[in-house]
């Protein structure tokens, strides 16, 4: 009896001593892991879609809370005026998963400036060309938000990647959701905008 | 004790093994390795003229750059190893010959060495010797170098230069990648008689096939092996071409292209690394003929022949595993 | 019998090397070794677990009972784990990125486990500290030679830092087969071959 109680303490002290030591480290390097994966994985793709923004979108960003979610909006600065907005969404059905795609959509035009993938887990050299070749995700530039974005197979204009019909609906899908998440927030968008210029 | 058995283990070749048994049955010919090699070499020699016929002076620098380098790892591994010279038995030699047979007449110099030397002491070598190999060493070579410079193995481009008398597209690939339509300019007589792309000594059916039969009669290479072999790759792309005409090629393409014929009496054949009872090298054969045709069909390689011999060389201690219960018992 | 500290520190890195000598913790070495920085890195995750880790079972040898050691001990190291895990997300995000699945993946990798059951927790910590760190030195130099090789061969260069360093000049044919996973098996055979030749004298 003695020794099962001196495991019990043992184990509970030892759990506890664990628990607490690693929320301490999980609460110091929260912010850092945050930026980190702005950087690496985000930042590139924002950056692509912005290539002419003459802020830096990662440091000027803005939180809108949609429902249970709260969602980070990059802003890209245009010829002095914040013009575009940046935010990631997810599309499902990729051949490995969801498929993470950072949109640009131009407020005042109303219209996408660019796509990029962020995260996905498609094949290599087949569905991850998606991320890699540029001249896939061009094809989203400029487009009009009116109609939800769709493979030429399914009617719509997006050239699916070769051999990767299913990672390209799932960004298609991805962009359509951003599209609807924008118009949903888009009087908040503005707001912050404008706020934003002061 | 312990050192006389260590003594044993440093002297591995065939002879010092005296007290090594495996299980029955043996086929003994009454000949040795050394006349093994020269009849397959001799076998080969039709396939391998043709060759030298149409790729000319490149085909037969290949030719000697690899059976001279495989005979020379041979021999270096001997002496590093500390083990008995054994380039005399012609085995080397041998394993050089086929893996020249396979490549493009354009190999450069170094892939030639490289290759050899992964076929003679990755793959045989290492695991002891003549005899010890688990997988073929020429198609483990192949395999390897196919896997790290594709660009090598596509034979449209490596023969890109050369001004033969018949149509210079590797017949798989169009099947591969531009459907059966593309095979019309290809007729069946033609391929049996070597006009077209492949290997150095790989395309010519007729001269491959006498070699083979000549094998056969001598005792050399068993007669289940090759026919399973072929008989599943005709299957199977019969199968497939009855399914998908305008995909899939027919039979006959794929038993007279790439290395199919090469595979069935050369390589698929090879002793150690295949099983030894009727029933295992009936079910070893058909189902590397199987394989082949799936890695050329809906596999990512165009031909599928050296990876199929690999996958059929792991399964057959497996596939030896069925033989007729022994009489009596063991107390 | 009894090893003076420096034999305890010195055993890991020859004697005892972990993958080579031991054949020990073979997943990451197989997996990890496709380029000179990763297998660093690798190693130094390692070694910073594989020392915290015998120093705290060592500390608490004699509080631990018996019976349910193996389950403190594993608690000790996904703990450790986890802070390396994170630390690494926080300051080295790109190599986090390239090592992927196999820095959790630590908490499993039998020296570590070997190590707190066999030699930390029958002696005290300053050994239990020289031997983790030689051990750790050991297995992080073992990824090194074995992911040179292989990048060598594979790439024709060398990465430290983000930084490819071509070493092998134009003429060199990258011969890939060697960064792929047979590869690895390959190179990792004919290492131990090298390192039982070497032994054996």
């Amino acid at each position: 009896m003695r020794e099962m109680i001196k495991m019990v303490i043992v184990l509970t002290i030892l759990a506890t001593f664990s628990g607490s030591l690693l929320a301490a480290i999980h609460s110091k390097t929260k912010d850092r892991i945050t930026n980190q994966i702005l950087k690496f994985v985000k930042g590139p793709a924002i950056r692509k879609i912005f290539k002419e923004a003459s802020n830096d979108p990662i440091v000027d960003r803005f939180d809108i809370k949609d429902g249970d979610e709260t969602r980070s909006f990059f802003v890209g600065v245009f010829e002095g005026e914040p013009r575009a907005v940046a935010f990631e969404t997810f599309g499902k059905g990729g051949y490995g998963g969801e498929v993470g795609l950072m949109v640009g959509i131009d407020v005042k035009e109303d219209k996408v400036v660019g796509v990029g993938v962020t995260t996905h887990a498609e094949t290599p050299g087949m569905g991850a060309k998606a991320e890699t070749d540029p001249s896939f995700v061009a094809q989203f530039e400029d487009l009009s938000l009116e109609d939800p974005f769709k493979v030429t197979q399914d009617g719509g204009t997006i050239n699916a990647l070769s051999g990767a019909t299913l990672t390209s609906r799932a960004v298609s899908l991805a962009a359509t959701e951003a599209s609807g998440i924008y118009q949903k927030l888009k009087p908040q968008i503005e707001e912050k905008l404008k706020n934003f210029k002061k | 004790m312990l050192e006389k058995r260590d003594l044993l283990e440093q002297q591995t070749p065939l002879e010092q093994k005296k007290l090594i048994v495996s299980h029955a049955p043996f086929y003994h010919s009454g000949r040795r390795v050394t006349e093994r090699s020269y009849h397959t070499m001799l076998a080969a020699l039709p396939a391998l003229l043709l060759g030298f016929y149409h790729y000319g002076m490149p085909a037969i620098s290949v030719v000697c750059l690899s059976i001279s380098t495989a005979i020379f790892w041979e021999l270096a591994f001997n002496l590093v190893a500390k083990r008995t010279i054994t380039i005399g038995d012609g085995n080397a030699a041998l394993l050089g010959l086929l893996f020249a047979m396979l490549l493009p007449a354009t190999t450069p110099w170094w892939a030639v060495i490289t290759g050899t030397f992964i076929a003679v002491v990755v793959g045989k070598q290492i695991f002891g010797g003549i005899g010890s190999n688990a997988f073929n060493p020429v198609a483990l070579a192949i395999a390897i170098m196919m896997v790290s410079y594709k660009e090598l193995f596509d034979f449209d481009t490596a023969l890109l230069n050369y001004d033969l008398e018949f149509a210079t597209i590797y017949p798989l690939k169009a099947a591969k990648y531009f459907g059966t339509a593309s095979l019309d300019s290809f007729n069946l007589v033609d391929l049996f008689l070597g006009r077209q792309l492949g290997g150095i000594g790989a395309t010519f059916g007729l001269g491959l096939m006498l070699g083979g039969i000549y094998l056969m009669l001598r005792g050399f290479i068993r007669w289940e092996i090759s026919l399973t072999f072929l008989a599943g790759v005709y299957l199977a792309a019969f199968v497939f071409n009855l399914f998908d005409p305008v995909r899939f090629a027919g039979p006959g393409i794929h038993l007279l292209t790439g290395y199919t014929l090469i595979g069935a009496f050369f390589l698929a054949t090879e002793d150690s690394s295949s099983p030894v009872n009727i029933i295992p090298m009936l079910v070893y054969g058909a189902a590397g003929g199987i394989m082949v045709v799936l890695i050329r069909n809906i596999g990512a390689y165009v031909d599928g022949v050296v990876l199929a011999i690999l996958v059929i060389n792991l399964l057959s201690p497996l596939l030896d595993k069925i033989r007729p219960e022994a009489l009596g018992k063991v107390m | 019998m009894a090893k003076t500290l420096t034999q305890e520190f010195v055993k890991g890195l020859w004697d005892e090397v972990p993958p080579f000598r031991l054949v020990l913790g073979l997943c990451p070495v197989l997996a990890v070794t496709k380029a000179v920085e990763n297998g660093i890195g690798m190693g130094v995750a390692t070694t910073f677990v594989l020392v915290c880790s015998n120093v705290l079972v060592a500390t608490l040898r004699k509080v631990i009972p018996s019976k349910v050691r193996i389950a403190s001990y594993i608690i000790i190291i996904a703990t450790f784990v986890t802070i390396a895990e994170l630390l690494m997300q926080a300051y080295t995000y790109p190599l986090f990125k390239k090592l992927g699945i196999f820095i959790p993946l630590i908490v499993v990798n039998c020296i570590i486990l070997g190590r707190a059951e066999a030699f930390a927790s029958k002696n005290g910590i300053l050994r239990s500290l020289l031997d983790g760190l030689g051990f750790g030195i050991g297995f992080t130099l073992s990824l090194m030679a074995l992911a040179a090789v292989r990048e060598l061969l594979g790439t024709g260069d060398l990465t430290f830092w983000e930084k490819p360093i071509q070493i092998m000049g134009p003429w060199f044919q990258p011969f890939s087969f060697m960064v792929e996973a047979p590869g690895a098996f390959i190179a990792l055979g004919l290492m131990l071959c090298l390192m039982n030749l070497v032994g054996k004298k």
